[in-house]
């Protein structure tokens, strides 16, 4: 079973260095527009016009679990964000529920900080370790705090949470703060759904750094999960039909 | 310099991911082995956030913080009872402390919920919202103590709805992730989506 794991592995990742070469040379690709994307952009550009702050967090999938890419996904919308954010100076307010969350997300508000040519005015404490990952409500709650008191314009829940997303979403609420969810758990979406204002459902959280900045390898990415989706519908067909029969 | 900070941090990150796909594959027992060390370092980085957490707060708390130096206090009395076993030690914190505090906010988030469903319907007037509230309703009807008939009634149209709408969009939403996670790690294998770089 390890080894038709290994093949796919090798047939998927030999698709996608295909398809970012072939963008490299040039290929033209249009991305279909995702509201929650959409969305995304338009509220930090809001914040950052105000001259307020984005409130990120980043959830709590530690980078060496079976969940980690969606910690890697969001690292690359933070990425994008710390970097319009420090040129304006207005750098994000970071938290983050898991320690190896920690130095990668402080690593890529340096790299915003240096790429603004300000890598002096960086400090590893703007970026906040709030609890660790077996602790959801007490993430919660700390990150509710940094909202209520950061006086950020906009919170962006990026990651993976659990239902103690709620929490912190009132919170923000109550700051009248526009919120955007991401999430790969369908409980958080849940709440999202009902709390805030956008939702970033599954896949389209993977999808946002491609659609924030843009690499060839991001967007091959993109078209490889659409045509895996197609064989993983078409293969969902075909064993309802043969169920059927 | 760049070669320090650059390259040979990729080619690392490629050749131990790699190297533990392909052990995967053939060999599990020495693929653990690579993991164990994944895990030795990020027990590393808690500490780090555990720095982190009191560097921000104490200065904070010289700010004048009360919450802050309330935080730095429980932290510093929890490691000491952690270290000397005192009065029962860092169990007595959990116990006493934590468990009746996290229990207290996860009671709580059920009145958040449920306001919030209630606060929606002024937020945003769509047929989505109709239907999501209506959806809250009649799974709440289907697990609330009834006379039996209707009772029978709104179990199986729970029933349906879990078992038909809910199982059919949270199936999407994890195949959704799971391919996303495919192309996120193959990138990483590849050395195309480096995140320890910047």
């Amino acid at each position: 079973m390890n080894l038709v794991a290994l093949l796919i592995a090798v047939v998927v990742g030999g698709a996608l260095f295909l398809l970012t070469r072939r963008i490299q040379a040039g290929q033209e690709v249009g991305l279909r527009p995702l509201r929650g994307i959409q969305a995304l952009t338009s509220q930090v550009g809001r914040a950052v016009e105000s001259g307020r702050r984005v409130h990120f967090s980043m959830g709590r999938a530690a980078l060496n679990s079976s969940i980690a890419p969606t910690s890697l996904a969001a690292l690359a919308a933070l990425d994008h964000l710390a970097q319009d954010g420090c040129a304006s100076d207005v750098p994000p307010v970071v938290t983050v529920g898991e320690g190896t969350l920690l130095p990668a997300a402080q690593d890529q508000l340096r790299g915003a900080y240096t790429q603004a040519g300000r890598a002096g005015d960086f400090s590893n404490t703007m970026v906040e370790f709030v609890a660790s990952d077996t602790s959801p409500m007490s993430y919660a709650a700390g990150v509710s705090y940094t909202v209520q008191h950061s006086n950020a314009g906009s919170n962006l829940l990026m990651g993976h949470f659990g239902p103690e997303i709620g929490i912190i979403l009132e919170a923000a609420g109550r700051q009248d703060m526009e919120q955007i969810v991401g999430s790969d758990d369908p409980v958080a979406l849940a709440v999202g759904a009902a709390m805030s204002d956008e939702l970033l459902i599954g896949e389209e959280l993977f999808a946002a750094g491609a659609y924030m900045k843009g690499s060839p390898s991001q967007i091959a990415s993109l078209q490889v999960q659409d045509l895996l989706r197609l064989i993983v519908v078409a293969a969902i067909l075909v064993f309802a039909v043969i169920n059927l029969l | 310099m760049h070669i320090f900070q650059r390259t040979i941090p990729r080619i690392l990150a490629v050749l131990f991911g790699i190297v533990t796909l392909v052990l995967l594959g053939i060999a599990s027992a020495e693929s653990g082995q690579l993991t164990g060390w994944a895990s030795f370092l990020a027990a590393v980085a808690l500490i780090l956030g555990i720095i982190n957490l009191f560097s921000v707060h104490l200065r904070r708390g010289f700010r004048g913080n009360f919450y802050s130096l309330v935080l730095v206090i429980a932290l510093a009395a929890t490691l000491v009872l952690g270290f000397t076993g005192l009065y029962g030690g860092k169990d007595t914190v959990f116990t006493y402390v934590q468990a009746p505090l996290e229990a207290a906010l996860g009671a709580l988030l059920a009145f958040f919920l449920f306001f919030a469903a209630l606060r929606l319907l002024h937020r945003k007037h769509n047929r989505w919202t109709v239907l999501f509230v209506a959806t809250v309703i009649l799974i709440l009807l289907g697990i609330t103590p009834m006379p039996a008939f209707l009772s029978e009634i709104f179990a199986s149209v729970n029933y349906f709805i879990s078992l038909v709408f809910v199982s059919a969009g949270m199936r999407g939403i994890l195949i959704g992730v799971a391919l996303g996670t495919i192309t996120v790690t193959l990138r990483l294998l590849l050395g195309s989506e480096q995140p320890y770089n910047k």
